[in-house]
């Protein structure tokens, strides 16, 4: 019965050759650790994302005056309401916490590395999308991290030279953050998780189509390739396993690890809280952002294009390393760059949560660490094109195949 | 480099490097902790507890404050009858439908204090330290002996080097910043509401709680630490009804995973067993 309706389809949709060439029978390394689970754990938290977002908005009420209130509706009133957004919000954390470790993963092993240009820009895209898309739906609880957080980030396009003003009231709809701003990102957090969705879909057909690097960065042969199913869609439940129940213990057991109790206070316009933090994962760039504050009337600017810079500057990371081996397994002098800039994030990040008069480490203010830290993570792209242009780094000799 | 040389590296840097901006702006002592019984992973709240906490929270907090999300019919749960809690709705003038809003019109409370004090649903969750914090604020005043040394200190105009040393001791005050000491000991003889543990210390609410301010129907005492525990932990409740919900939800979904997460890796091993 099954496989008569399967033909009928196949005959007009092949869709069991596409099942078969790029599920069952598509060719994996067989040497990929666990460092290649977070892909598809990345995915999981996409589809997390989506199914609990759409129930959410069945109960939320974009309107200045109700948002607030609503979500607690959600949390008390609505059942089982407390585990969607409670998902929800995590489920942010998560997200970026799997892009993260992904993205390092790729650094690590040289996944960006010919042929595989145009997938990793795939997937930077997917990342610049994913910040916006995060940043929106912080506003949409309309607490006071939320209004405070979008004034000072929708303030920096004042930056922008000549309209820059202009720019501002236009993305407000108005003079302030105020209840226009919250309408259009309402709207725009529910548009652009579909566009990530559509990115995704693109950034899986160029991995198809030049397939998976492997922890050793070289070419396979075919004896050195395995069918993704089952060893890979196994491989990959088991990671899920794992991811899920981290994931789970803080959804039930410590929900509000990530958030700032601020954002339990509802927005009010008339007052700044004592310390504006942005999310976790956007604080070693919001640390780079105010590093840059020594350009007096261009700092803003500059600060701007630093932060948009640090992370746009990973679309030439394929052309500024030019060292013969992709895998840092192989590179000794690319391995230790790697590690400090690893470390590097962390000290921004936590430079990003300080605030900015913080003086530390007996009397160093910490914008010279923000600023000191700021030149290392640029650092790590140029003494990387640095020591592979001009072959100061001696690769160790790799194997042909596995 | 390896990687465990990496973590305690980090870790290190990261002891030395707590900011110390916050300790020298004058912030306030930190704040105590306290065993919470709706804590943990196993913690829930008792019903008695709840009681207790919901009476001072009718009865002295809501002189001032509202706890807007919670109606008082919500308060059944935890064993009050009908007629009880009717009659801490018409406390307030409102009915057991209402929610639990203040007898205090915001104008009046403006007035009276300068600010509109907060709503009270999300103040366990809304403040950092949680739970510790809502106790603290409401433990944090000068107790007798401390008003007392407060009082008759600066009779002649002058802080002795002893006076300096026993108030900053007693109000977390920085011993060696005597001006500051001094401002405080003028500002707190001027009347205004000194707290230990708040944000710069001058707050716009005076103490609120004092010992056998309420009468517990169960005979429980009424000390000051009983009375904001029990209060606090009310708090927590209405912060967040679902608490015990999630909890128990929660065991189940991990106890679920860690089942299906064995099983996922004894397949995965014999998968692969096959390969090697």
């Amino acid at each position: 019965m099954f496989k008569n309706i399967m033909a009928w389809v196949d005959e007009r949709l092949p869709v069991s050759d596409l099942i078969k060439s790029q599920l069952t029978e598509y060719p994996a390394p067989k040497n990929l650790n666990y460092w290649w689970n977070f892909g598809s754990l990345a995915l999981l938290v996409l589809v997390i994302q989506l199914a609990t977002g759409i129930f959410l908005v069945m109960h939320y009420k974009p309107d200045a005056a109700l948002a607030f209130d609503s979500v607690e509706h959600i949390m008390r009133d609505v059942n089982f309401g407390w585990l969607l957004r409670y998902m929800h919000a995590n489920g942010a954390s998560f997200f970026f916490i799997a892009v993260y470790i992904h993205i390092l993963r790729g650094m690590y092993y040289g996944s960006y590395r010919k042929p595989r240009e145009i997938l990793w820009w795939f997937g930077i895209v997917i990342f610049f999308l994913l910040m916006g898309t995060a940043f929106m739906g912080y506003v949409l609880p309309w607490g006071q991290m939320s209004y405070w957080g979008a004034a000072v980030i929708t303030n920096l396009m004042s930056a922008v030279p000549v309209v820059g003003e202009d720019l501002v009231i236009w993305v407000w709809g108005g003079f302030s953050v105020g209840d226009p701003t919250l309408n259009r990102f309402f709207s725009l957090h529910y548009l652009m998780p579909f566009l990530v969705t559509g990115m995704v879909v693109l950034h899986l057909w160029a991995l198809h189509a030049v397939h998976s690097n492997n922890p050793d960065g070289i070419d396979l042969e075919k004896k050195d390739t395995i069918p993704f199913h089952p060893y890979y869609t196994v491989k990959d439940l088991y990671g899920v396993g794992v991811f899920l129940l981290i994931y789970c213990f803080f959804v039930f057991f410590a929900p509000n690890a990530f958030l700032e109790p601020d954002n339990y206070i509802e927005a009010n316009p008339m007052q700044t809280p004592a310390h504006i933090v942005p999310e976790w994962y956007f604080l070693p760039f919001y640390a780079i952002l105010r590093s840059i504050d020594f350009l007096g009337t261009f700092s803003k600017l500059a600060g701007v294009i630093a932060m948009i810079g640090s992370i746009a500057i990973l679309f030439v990371l394929p052309f500024l390393d030019r060292s013969p081996a992709r895998s840092f397994r192989y590179r000794p002098i690319s391995k230790v760059l790697f590690w400090i800039f690893f470390v590097d994030c962390v000290i921004l990040g936590w430079v990003g949560y300080n605030p900015s008069d913080a003086v530390v480490l007996g009397g160093i203010p910490i914008v010279y660490v923000g600023r000191a830290a700021s030149a290392v993570y640029f650092g790590y792209f140029v003494l990387i094109w640095i020591i592979t242009a001009f072959g100061i780094e001696k690769p160790k000799p790799q194997p042909k195949s596995l | 480099m390896t990687f465990n040389s990496l973590v305690k590296a980090t870790a290190l840097v990261l002891a030395l490097a707590t900011p110390q901006a916050l300790l020298a702006g004058g912030a306030a002592a930190p704040l105590p902790t306290q065993d919470w019984e709706h804590k943990g992973m196993f913690g829930e709240f008792d019903n008695n507890q709840m009681k207790r906490g919901a009476q001072v929270t009718v009865e002295v907090c809501m002189g001032c404050h509202s706890v807007k999300y919670i109606k008082f019919d919500f308060l059944r749960q935890f064993g009050f009858t009908e007629q009880e809690v009717k009659d801490m709705a018409e406390s307030q003038g409102q009915t057991k439908k209402s929610r639990m809003i203040s007898s205090m019109s915001e104008e009046d409370a403006k007035d009276s204090f300068g600010v509109i004090p907060p709503d009270l649903s999300l103040m366990t969750k809304a403040r950092k330290g949680y739970e510790d914090y809502t106790y603290a604020m409401l433990t944090g005043y000068l107790n007798e002996d401390e008003s007392e040394l407060i009082n008759n200190a600066m009779e002649d105009d002058a802080l002795s080097d002893s006076e300096i040393q026993s108030i900053a001791a007693k109000l977390h005050l920085n011993p060696d910043d005597p001006e500051k000491v001094k401002e405080v000991v003028t500002r707190i003889q001027n009347g205004e509401n000194f707290n230990k543990y708040y944000p710069g210390n001058f707050f716009a609410m005076p103490q609120p709680l004092m010992a056998d301010q309420v009468e517990y129907a169960d005979g429980t005492k009424t000390d000051l630490h009983q009375l904001a525990k029990d209060t606090t932990a009310f708090l927590a409740w209405a912060a967040e009804p679902t608490l015990m919900e999630r909890k128990s939800t929660g065991k189940g979904v991990l106890l679920y995973l860690i089942l299906l997460t064995a099983l996922l890796y004894a397949i995965k091993r014999r998968m692969w067993s096959k390969l090697h």
